[in-house]
């Protein structure tokens, strides 16, 4: 505009000091803004709210956790690690290629054991065998063969070989020797020959020769080449006869061994200083299935059950002293051990990696308040929508209308509040338990059962203030100048209504998300994995929990707190700012 | 065809009852007789005063006039031939310009989320009154006719003064471009200096337009001022009907002499000779029988309380209902 056509403006009007003009105009909206943001409680509550969405939404992207996510610890645990016995079993060995046949060894176990004689024969499949106890862990099985017989004439006694079988002096020479001594076995040519009466004055002669050997003690070779030679018959048995007699040495195919022997049941045996093998009446074995253990292990661990020890440190592979303790159960024992397991870690204390800790699953309980807060926020948000659109549509035909439709609908509006609120939403939260209702459907349940509940307080206050409204003088003026119907409800009615609507609806937001928290803490509301904040608080119910674990339901009743102040002072804000009696 | 006929509006034998509601079923245990009987014709271009106590049923004639409340029975003819409650709510709709109501209480009949153009304009733009494109002029010049300025166009209700918003009213009324007018005590709830501006704004509109008023009130200064005809009312009924000039010259009936006798002459001199009705103004819901005014007035004789009163004409347009003016009645003949 040119500077002349202001001058002229000027003179036309004057402006006095109180002119309308000098006052910005400012749209009902403007002003409510105005009106709101100059009130500093519900800036406070408004920046709580952002806080919380921001809290909520962009929190649950920004975490780098998953809401259902287990965390787990590595940690100690004394865990069963291997089963020791003592052998009460006779364990065989033969001579020969040939293992001793089944019937061989029943027989033995039936007849030989707990005899007290030392020397047992018994037939086993058509064989004499003869089992000398060395001691009680140890019999050698002996066969004997005829080599020949022996005539005793007066004083003197005749040896005869038998057929194709050839007898040396030296034991022809035992044999009458023992004859005369009345012996019915002797010894020749590292032999034992055994006299068996025949017919009248006739001995028969036979030739005694180990084919095998029963013994309780278990031999396990130090190093695996050393297996076949402490499988062999010889090896088993210098070494078990050697460890008899309390000798420290003994010699197989002219390789002489030395016995370190801790007691009759256990020794090991060494070969020019080294281990070869361990001898031990204890089995060990490990308890997880595909875990070998060492020899060095088992001598340890057999050593200590021998010595009637507790507990034994074993030096592993890696060079690290294992504590190992032993329980007796029975006849057997049971080894177990710190070892390092994977655990839910549940309840741990706030740190680093989980800023408010974790909670009984083991889940960062931070995230959980994330994703938490977007179900309070949705079911609150839901929920009043559903309760306002439902109450609105109710309210707005009960006042719009009256008469008759208004009296029905505000009966039926009393029908909803006479039902109590608590025990149908109990009853609601059983069905959906038994029915094992899926989390999310459960969800979705809740929030249409609680705005099926709770419409009836916004339908009165619609219908209230539309009847009000209706008799109005602007109401009739509208009918008056003819203007439409949906015109009149939409463009007078309702922006009149919106303002208490939008207070009430904000101050109802705040009561709904408490609900909600105290159907989850009730355990009716949100199941896991989906968390709510009231399903969080309601993990910590227990006086441990609510006592030593304070990041559990702190923070979570916190935000609770936080979110619902910030809704009532924010409608607060909005009822004044609406109120056209308060003053710029 | 609004010029064809003389009498922009005829009222016949009009009654409005509102039935009384009582009880668990809401059982009509009566009515309130708010209209009985009411009948009179109003002159294109001329103003009819409407005058009586408070609850004589003013402002419900006014308001059944326009349909705005639907009459019980009787005739209310516009233009010769229209009858609202004969017309379709669509016919009904594109009539409503034609004919108007400006309310008493200036604060709630603007609704106070619409700018004021948007107010005015309004319902031009719903009957299509103007092109489009010339709406806001014609606000503008409607606006400035009702001594209202063009910036105030986009200001809300709440930012005026009871003066500025009854011209805010009027604006509404005339943007219509109606014949008629209902303006229902329009100056009551505003202090005596606006109350002055509105009744000369109202009087340069009607030459301006061509406009006919009902104009109620209580106020008989005003409606001296502004009337061409007047009618007075006594629950419900119309006891008297006649030109401002003869009837506030030779008021017939007992109420209306009553009525005028309040009026203040501002001659500190003069005499008062007022007359003083005694008692209040009884239930219309319970109406006395006979002529209703019996119970209050000072001419009362037995066959008031007996028979209610034809309406009589005294001639000159004047009519009266009262037994007083009715030689048939037997009033005369009865013993004082």
């Amino acid at each position: 505009m040119s500077e002349n056509t202001t001058n002229i403006n000027k003179e036309e009007e004057q402006l006095s000091l109180d002119d309308g003009r000098r006052v910005k105009v400012l749209s009902p909206g403007m002003m409510v803004f105005k009106r709101f943001i100059r009130n500093k409680l519900a800036i406070v509550g408004i920046c709580t709210l952002f806080f919380m969405f921001a809290f909520s939404f962009l929190g649950g992207i920004i975490s780098p956790y998953r809401q259902d996510q287990v965390f787990y610890k590595v940690d100690k645990a004394n865990k069963e690690y291997a089963g020791a016995a003592v052998n009460t079993e006779y364990r065989f060995t033969s001579a020969t290629d040939k293992p001793l046949s089944t019937m061989t060894r029943a027989t033995f176990n039936s007849k030989v054991k707990n005899a007290a004689a030392s020397e047992v024969t018994f037939q086993a499949d058509g064989i004499t065998y003869l089992a000398s106890k060395v001691d009680d862990n140890f019999y050698v099985l002996t066969v004997g063969e005829e080599v020949g017989s022996v005539t005793v004439l007066g004083k003197i006694a005749d040896v005869k070989p038998a057929a194709g079988v050839e007898l040396s002096k030296a034991v022809t020479d035992a044999a009458v020797q023992a004859i005369n001594k009345n012996q019915t076995s002797f010894e020749a040519e590292d032999c034992v020959f055994t006299l068996t009466k025949g017919a009248a004055k006739s001995y028969v002669l036979h030739r005694m020769s180990p084919v095998g050997l029963a013994s309780m003690l278990n031999f396990a070779a130090y190093d695996a080449q050393n297996n076949d030679l402490v499988a062999s018959f010889e090896f088993r048995k210098e070494c078990e006869t050697a460890m008899h007699k309390g000798e420290s040495e003994f010699e197989v195919d002219g390789t002489v061994y030395t016995l370190e022997i801790e007691d009759e049941t256990n020794a090991d045996v060494l070969l020019n200083g080294d281990y070869v093998a361990n001898v031990s009446n204890v089995i060990v074995n490990s308890v997880n299935v595909g875990v070998f253990l060492p020899i060095e292990y088992k001598a340890a661990a057999a050593e200590a059950i021998a010595d009637k020890q507790t507990s034994f440190e074993y030096v592993n592979a890696d060079g690290v002293t294992e504590k190992h303790t032993i329980q007796m159960r029975g006849n057997t024992y049971i080894i177990s051990t710190e070892q390092e397991t994977y655990l839910i870690d549940m309840y741990s204390p706030p740190s680093a990696k989980h800023w408010l800790g974790t909670d009984d699953h083991g889940m960062d309980v931070l995230t959980r308040l994330m994703y938490g807060g977007r179900i309070s926020l949705l079911v609150g948000f839901v929920v009043m929508l559903l309760e306002n659109l439902i109450g609105i549509v109710i309210g707005g035909i009960s006042g719009y209308f009256g008469g008759w439709v208004d009296t029905l609908l505000m009966r039926f509006v009393d029908l909803f509040n006479s039902i109590p609120y608590y025990p149908m939403m109990i009853i609601a939260g059983a069905i959906m338990d038994s029915f094992e209702v899926d989390p999310y459907v459960r969800l979705y349940m809740m929030m249409a059962i609680m705005g099926i509940m709770g419409w009836t307080g916004v339908a009165r206050v619609v219908r209230g203030q539309i009847l009000s409204l209706r008799e109005q003088d602007f109401m009739v003026a509208t009918e008056a100048t003819g203007i439409a119907v949906s015109r009149r409800i939409f463009r007078h009615l309702v922006p009149n209504v919106m303002p208490l609507l939008i207070v009430q609806a904000t101050m109802g937001l705040g009561s709904i998300i408490l609900a909600e928290a105290t159907l989850s803490f009730l355990g009716l509301g949100i199941k896991y994995p989906l968390a709510s904040w009231g399903s969080i608080i309601n993990s910590s119910s227990n006086i441990y929990v609510m006592t030593n674990c304070w990041y559990l339901w702190i923070p979570a009743g916190l935000l609770i707190v936080l979110t619902v102040l910030g809704f009532n002072f924010v409608g607060d804000g909005l009822r004044d700012a609406f109120d056209p009696k308060m003053k710029r | 065809m609004s010029e064809m006929n003389e009498n922009v509006l005829e009222v016949r034998h009009l009654c409005k009852y509102f039935p009384i509601k009582a009880g668990l079923f809401s059982r009509v245990v009566g009515h309130v007789h708010a209209v009985e009987d009411v009948s009179f014709t109003l002159k294109r271009g001329t103003t009819m005063g409407l005058v009586g106590e408070s609850g004589c049923g003013k402002t419900t004639v006014g308001k059944t006039l326009l349909n705005l409340t639907p009459k019980t029975s009787g005739e209310v003819v516009f233009n010769g031939n229209i009858h609202l409650d004969q017309l379709s709510s669509r016919e009904l709709r594109a009539f409503r310009p034609k004919i108007q109501i400006i309310f008493q209480d200036p604060y709630s009949s603007l609704s106070p989320r619409l700018p004021v153009g948007e107010i005015i304009g309004e319902a031009v733009r719903e009957h299509h009154l103007v092109p489009d494109n010339e709406l806001d002029d014609y606000v503008t010049r409607i606006m400035k006719a009702c001594g209202l300025h063009e910036y105030q166009k986009d200001r809300y209700p709440h930012e005026f003064s009871g003066g500025q918003r009854q011209r805010i009213c009027i604006a509404r009324a005339i943007a219509l471009n109606p014949d008629f007018i209902v303006c229902d005590e329009p100056v009551s709830a505003l202090d005596v200096s606006i109350q002055a501006q509105i009744i000369n704004l109202l009087e340069d509109l009607q030459k301006e337009f061509n406009l006919t008023y009902l104009f109620i009130s209580h106020d008989l200064s005003v409606v001296q001022h502004i009337s061409d005809t007047v009618g007075v009312m006594y629950l419900g009924n119309m006891v008297e009907f006649a030109g401002k000039e003869e009837i506030f010259a030779n008021p017939l009936h007992p109420y209306t002499q009553a009525l005028f006798s309040a009026i203040p002459v501002p001659d500190p001199t003069a005499k008062m000779n007022r007359i003083i009705l005694e008692g209040t103004i009884p239930s219309p819901a319970n109406p006395p029988s006979g002529c209703k005014f019996h119970t209050r007035c000072r001419n009362c004789k037995a066959v008031c309380s007996q028979k209610a009163p034809r309406t009589m004409d005294m001639g000159n347009g004047h009519t009266v209902a009262c037994h007083i003016y009715d030689p048939e009645s037997g009033y005369e003949q009865e013993a004082d």
